[in-house]
């Protein structure tokens, strides 16, 4: 059942990094490849804090989720001067250059060998230790992000957003502020990352930058497709399927060895078979 | 006497080495029709876009209601009373024709993430009352019963209309309006020009740029005829029309 359990908490964390990324991507239209770099700077900061005891898991998770407000901000502040592929370019430089922090800022991060044996997760005097603990926790977690998600969608600011997507220049003409909204947006977004992150910490009680790399950042970016753009739903659903499979991978019986890369294989695959035959997802809409 | 309603002074824009607008100087009336005319090329989108600040020009000045707008943003200049519509329409496909003109509503309660989140029923019992608004503004134009369409689902003309719609929407009173007829089916330029002429009533001021001379004659108080960047003559249309030097470059051809 520790299987199940770790499968489910596994994809809910994805699913508040889904919903980020669907924020930026799908309905703001910033096409951003680095929401895994925000996801680790939540789980390193989380991680420092309970491994040096600085304060406990709320407060060091709003930390976490500050921080990467700020920081998904200024990582963000590109898309409003260059616009769609350049925009990618810049924040693939961005991806890269935080996994070359991760990996070289020994003293903060661990370096490669990462951080091992994060204590595990205290909410409000209750040390949550076992594994459906941890599911309670990742559950309320990623159902707070899918109803703030929600609430967002069906605003004013939501269509707001869409329309930004469409044309930022009729949006100005019609008297809005596209700054504004695109920089809340990015808050927005880094908050559900940075909270991703501080989760995924405690939950796995060891991060190292692998998980945080463009390799991540595009695992991200193939959940919003293959589950579908601009929709909760998509958001939900891509986690949860993509998360799978590699447990239906291990059924097969294939070499550890090239597990691994069968599986980016396999993403590679889905990313374009799903742009080529099915833009909008299995529950989405058009990116 | 009073500062003119709308006026462009001296206005200078070059794209590199051509000169889009050249020492171009005219007066908008209030509550009047003012139709912007001249041949292709000759700077009547370079003056919408340096008045609604989408440019800045190089030199000159543009003052609304005596209030100086040179360097404000286009998000301010719409507040300051100025709307523009596109040539190319610019809607937003992929919403419905009710939320195209919702975005364009000032003032909404939960267009920013903290309203959304933390004010939900406030945000929504305000997009209720601003449905209202949106509404009675498409049946205005009469759309109100494509409000839930996608504007991909629109046909032509009244994406057209939808245009005006938003820029009713914005409820700023000096409304800028680039080629609204063009395209149009006989019937729905009867529908457009009628349609003008109402928000004229309902006092607001219109500078439209035209090229259909029939539209002109019909709707205009005042033309503005505009030859390479630079204001050429201004009169009625009758004037306008039958001045032949003025005939010779717009239909002629000439340099």
């Amino acid at each position: 059942m520790d299987f199940l359990y770790s499968y489910i908490a596994l994809a809910e964390i994805y699913v508040l990094l889904g919903l980020s990324t669907n924020l930026l991507v799908g309905i703001a239209g910033i096409f951003t490849v680095s929401q895994a770099a925000v996801f680790g700077v939540g789980a390193y900061i989380v991680a420092y804090c309970l491994m040096h005891d600085v304060m406990g898991f709320v407060p060091a998770l709003l930390v976490a989720a500050a921080i990467c407000v700020v920081l998904n901000v200024l990582v963000t502040l590109p898309s409003l001067r260059v616009s769609g592929d350049y925009f990618v370019v810049t924040s693939f430089g961005i991806q890269l250059l935080a996994t070359a922090v991760f990996v070289n800022w020994t003293a903060g991060t661990g370096g490669a060998n990462g951080l091992p044996g994060i204590p595990s997760p205290d909410v409000f005097g209750y040390q949550l230790e076992s594994s459906h603990q941890l599911v309670l926790l990742t559950t309320v977690g990623s159902a707070l992000g899918c109803l703030a998600f929600w609430l967002i969608m069906r605003a004013p600011f939501g269509r707001l957003l869409r329309a930004i997507r469409e044309d930022e220049l009729a949006v100005a003409a019609a008297g809005k502020g596209v700054l504004r909204a695109k920089v809340s947006a990015a808050a927005l977004a880094g908050a559900f990352a940075g909270s991703a992150g501080g989760i995924y910490a405690t939950f796995l009680s060891f991060v190292d930058p692998s998980s945080f790399d463009l390799d991540a950042s595009i695992l991200l970016l193939t959940m919003v497709v293959v589950g579908g753009a601009r929709t909760l739903a998509g958001s939900v659903i891509g986690p949860f399927l993509l998360l799978a499979l590699p447990q239906v991978l291990s059924l097969i019986d294939i070499p550890t060895s090239i597990a691994a890369s069968a599986r980016q294989l396999i993403y590679g695959v889905l990313l374009i078979a799903f742009m080529l035959f099915r833009p909008q997802g299995l529950a989405g809409e058009k990116l | 006497m009073s500062a003119p309603y709308l006026q462009a002074a001296g206005l200078e824009v070059a794209f590199g080495g051509l000169r889009a607008l050249r020492d171009c100087s005219f007066v908008v009336d209030q509550g009047r029709i003012t139709c912007l005319v001249g041949p292709n090329g000759a700077g009547k989108t370079t003056i919408f876009n340096a008045i609604t600040g989408f440019l800045k020009p190089q030199q000159g000045s543009v003052s609304f209601k005596g209030r100086i707008l040179d360097g404000m943003k286009p998000q301010a200049i719409v507040h300051a009373g100025i709307a523009r519509s596109f040539q190319n329409l610019r809607l937003f496909q992929d919403l419905t024709a009710l939320d195209n003109v919702l975005v364009a509503l000032p003032d909404m309660a939960g267009e920013e993430p903290l309203g959304a989140l933390f004010r939900p029923l406030h945000a929504h019992r305000a997009t209720g009352r601003r449905r209202v608004d949106a509404l009675e503004i498409l049946e205005h134009v009469g759309l109100v019963e494509k409000s839930r369409e996608f504007v991909r689902n629109l046909s032509y003309g009244e994406q057209k209309l939808l245009t005006i719609a938003r820029l009713l929407a914005t409820g700023a009173e000096l409304l800028l309006l680039d080629e609204p007829a063009s395209g149009l089916s006989h019937g729905a330029l009867e529908a457009l020009m009628a349609l003008l002429r109402r928000l004229q009533t309902e006092g607001k001021t219109l500078l439209v740029v035209e090229h259909n001379t029939r539209v002109v004659q019909k709707i205009a108080d005042d033309v503005l005829f505009l030859h390479q960047g630079h204001l050429m003559a201004r009169g009625t249309p009758e004037q306008i029309i039958s001045d032949p030097a003025l005939a010779e470059i717009y239909f002629g051809g000439a340099i």
